[in-house]
């Protein structure tokens, strides 16, 4: 039996913000990556989708900025044993229309995510709520069907907002919000106008009167935008111009490594269905290279799985699962029966040319070792379908975690079929490591666990990890206050917003 | 000339619902799911079953000839639907962003005009090193790629020079003046390669005009050769130019894509690309069809106007 422990959150607001508290009267100018479509309750709707929701909304718990789960809209969430979370909230909260955050509220939104029916990206790792119970209007009690290792972190993340009962449907627009900032005009193809929300928890200390958000899909128009003084920060800096960037003077570039690069396999069909297979390609890749490449060196090569050094389950030795290693990768070939190698059709985008850049690297790798691989590179939208359909034998993919915490590995290796992970891949005993590892009570049999996932995933090779890259925002001497989260939590940085200053 | 008229718009007619019918097709033929996409454009995919539940929501879920045949009725009620990722009616956001678009090809145009016909009419006019100049520059202006164009001018007129910024957009009633200015930059780019085909034009219709008799006959009366020049040379060179100008516009109305994606510019093309890119069908169609409307109706109006000058045209 594991000692009950208790986890109480200080109700500090946000990491730093530590400057005088005289507020700004200029709104920040952010160039960002793209327009936002409508915002779905509990849909991931990737990186602007992410961002908008971090500066309208608040969960219980938030991020800070070395990426820590801080207390969000929650004043203190109590493990009290594995499977029960109390939470209170803090007072007086209020959603922009003006109506109170109550336990209601919390219950009602956590219910909906944790319900598979609503399609919620927060399902995988909410299923295991069992019952949300109301004690009063502050709070309540978050009873779990099964100890869930990274709850909180599940928590943090932008989608699992408390938003008011009305929001809860897929076609309400999800933007009556508990956070710092308010939607006060979108207009479309041009820009979106945030102003401070003053009744958000901690508006004492967020200083910019309100944020103009202007759209910008082309990355050397972003770019131009930033160097050309149009605006003061933008997002998803693009590879090839970090030197430009970071190279003018009184601009500041602040790069994380986070997403992966990696490629799946078909394993329904022909040569990939055997895991022999799939080792040689894992030892063919030149990780180095690919890095070159497709990021222009903004990577890292990544031969095992990413692991955050600060969680139980980290070991350095699962950094090296795969070494480059073309005569083990050419043995491996001709001990599945291949040593003359074969033809294979990889699937990739040309609309994202990180993407080909890495098939490009790939590709050359992999005729190395006798493998003749066809590129087929469709705009996104197809290679998409295609990769839902299990249409390609290869195919190259980048993706990242939704939360830090090991169990994202689950999300890559199991589940229906998606152009996420590789085509009709399912290892039952990878999955019940897996789950052995988000269940585990203490860090030892967590690690354990872990480690033994790892190594079925070494010899059965689920998917080829190939490299991290970094994610970049960059801004303008006026600018301070910001921090770009590290690792996968890059995406989630739009929470640092909340702490950012202008001088005038 | 009735008839013609009629025999012109009862073509264009066919010819609308031939693109109609084509766009349709189109954009369901390729691979790709709109819902699909809308649900699960971050790191997680959407389940097949609430996949399955908002295709019915958004009635992508009825058969092809029902979804052509709500299409068409739509269309015929002036209805172009509504946009899947937004929720927006189609045809106020083709209303939105159509003015922008036609106000950077107005704006382009004039500035091709202004600069193509002269440069052009002096070429041909002066010959020699003058018109080998003005040669070697059109095939440039033909030849440089907008985006190209557009990034040199962003180096040159934002970044080094810092006199107009990189790209954006603000409306005429928010700012007047960083508006305009916001064109400046997009229109000289897209009116590059416009100017130097208007210019190659007039320059051989001019020297094709200038060996005709009467131009030789004027001279004879004792006209000035300026004189001859403006009033029986370049007038009577102006009627192809007028076609080519015509032309030239309606293709811009399609081409400027890669302009309003250089200097960020939200525009129709921009918004047809992302549509394109997202499956949001009801969008391409709506902006398909209106940029062919707008491209046959130019094109009537040529055929007319060529006819007026032209009696042989008519037959």
């Amino acid at each position: 039996m594991a000692a009950a422990s208790v986890l109480a959150l200080s109700a500090c607001a946000g990491g730093g913000g530590t400057e005088s508290s005289g507020a700004g009267t200029e709104s920040l100018r952010f160039g960002i990556s793209n327009e936002p479509a409508n915002l779905i309750t509990g849909v991931d709707q990737g990186t602007v989708g992410n961002t908008m929701m971090t500066l309208i909304h608040r969960g219980l718990m938030s991020y800070d900025k070395e990426g820590k789960v801080i207390a969000g809209l929650a004043e203190s969430v109590e493990m009290t044993d594995p499977i029960t979370y109390t939470f209170k909230l803090r007072p007086n909260l209020t959603f922009h229309d003006g109506s109170p955050v109550t336990a209601n509220n919390v219950k009602a939104s956590l219910e909906y995510y944790a319900n598979k029916a609503n399609g919620s990206t927060l399902f995988v790792g909410l299923q295991d709520i069992k019952s949300v119970e109301v004690k009063d209007d502050h709070s309540g009690v978050i009873h779990l069907s099964g100890p869930n290792s990274a709850f909180l972190e599940y928590l943090a993340i932008p989608t699992a907002a408390i938003v008011p009962d009305k929001s809860l449907a897929k076609d309400i627009p999800n933007q009556i919000g508990a956070g710092p900032y308010t939607l006060k005009e979108h207009n479309r193809g041009v820009n979106l106008v945030l102003d401070k929300f003053d009744q958000y928890y901690a508006a004492d200390q967020v200083k910019l009167p309100g944020i103009d958000m202007s759209f910008y899909s082309d990355g050397s128009a972003r770019t131009n935008a930033l160097l050309g003084g149009d605006v003061d920060i933008i997002d998803y800096v693009p590879w090839p111009d970090y030197d430009r960037v970071s190279g003018t003077s009184g601009m500041t570039l602040d790069a994380q490594s986070g997403p992966l690069q990696f490629i799946q396999f078909n394993v329904t069909k022909g040569p990939f269905a055997d895991a022999k297979v799939r080792q040689a390609v894992a030892y063919a890749l030149n990780r180095e290279n690919a890095v070159e490449a497709a990021f222009q060196g903004h990577g890292e090569p990544l031969a095992g799985v990413k692991i955050p050094e600060d969680n139980p389950a980290y070991d350095p030795a699962n950094t090296g699962l795969f070494g480059y290693d073309v005569s083990k990768a050419k043995a491996l070939l001709a001990e599945a029966g291949y040593p003359d190698g074969f033809e294979a059709k990889m699937l990739t985008t040309s609309q994202y040319t990180f993407l080909q850049d890495t098939a490009l690297s790939a590709q050359a790798d992999l005729s190395a070792i006798g493998i003749k691989v066809t590129l087929d590179a469709p705009d996104w939208s197809t290679r998409v379908a295609k990769g839902n359909s299990g249409d390609y034998d290869l195919a190259v993919a980048g993706g990242a975690g939704i939360v830090a915490d090991p169990t994202y590995i689950k999300g890559l290796v199991s589940g229906p079929n998606s152009f996420l992970r590789s085509f009709g891949y399912d290892n039952p005993a990878l999955n019940a490591k897996l789950d052995e590892g988000l269940r585990a009570t203490d860090d030892a049999a967590k690690k354990a666990a872990y480690n033994d996932a790892l190594k079925i995933m070494q010899t059965d090779v689920p998917y080829a990890p190939i490299n991290t890259r970094e994610q970049a925002f960059a801004f303008n001497s006026k600018v301070s206050g910001f921090k770009n989260l590290p690792g996968f939590l890059s995406f989630y940085s739009g929470y640092s917003f909340a702490d950012i200053s202008l001088s005038e | 000339m009735t008839s013609f008229i009629l025999r012109r718009a009862g073509m264009g007619a066919v010819l609308v619902f031939l693109v109609l019918t084509l766009i349709f097709s189109a954009i369901r033929l390729i691979p790709g799911d709109p819902v699909e996409l809308l649900l699960s454009s971050g790191n997680t995919s959407a389940s097949p079953e609430v996949v399955e539940q908002m295709r019915e929501q958004l009635g992508l879920n009825g058969s092809l000839p029902v979804q052509y045949w709500n299409f068409l009725t739509g269309i015929l009620t002036g209805d172009l639907g509504e946009s899947i990722r937004t929720g927006d009616a189609v045809s106020e956001s083709i209303a939105q962003r159509l003015p922008r678009t036609l106000e950077l090809v107005i704006f382009a145009t004039v500035i091709s005009m202004l600069v193509g016909i002269p440069l052009g009419a002096w070429a041909a006019a002066r010959g020699g090193f003058v018109d080998s100049a003005a040669t070697v520059l059109t095939s440039l202006g033909v030849a440089l790629p907008v985006y190209v164009l557009g990034t040199l001018l962003i180096l040159v007129f934002s970044l080094t020079l810092g006199w107009l910024p990189a790209g954006g957009f603000t409306t005429w009633q928010q700012n007047p003046g960083r508006h305009f200015q916001l064109l400046i930059l997009p229109a000289i780019a897209l009116s590059l390669g416009f100017t130097a085909i208007i210019a190659r034009m007039t320059r051989s219709a001019v020297l094709e005009t200038m060996g005709q008799d009467w131009v030789r006959t004027a001279t004879a009366f004792g006209h000035g050769p300026l004189k001859v020049f403006r009033r029986h040379v370049l007038r009577n060179s102006l009627t192809p130019v007028t076609t080519v100008i015509g032309l030239g516009f309606g293709t811009l109305l399609g081409s400027t894509v890669l302009v309003e994606r250089v200097f960020n510019y939200p525009g129709l093309s921009s918004l047809l690309v992302e549509s394109v890119s997202n499956r949001d069908y009801a969008v391409v169609q709506g902006i398909v069809i209106i940029i062919a409307l707008l491209f046959i109706l130019i094109n009537i109006v040529v055929d007319i106007v060529y006819g007026l000058l032209d009696p042989r045209v008519r037959q």
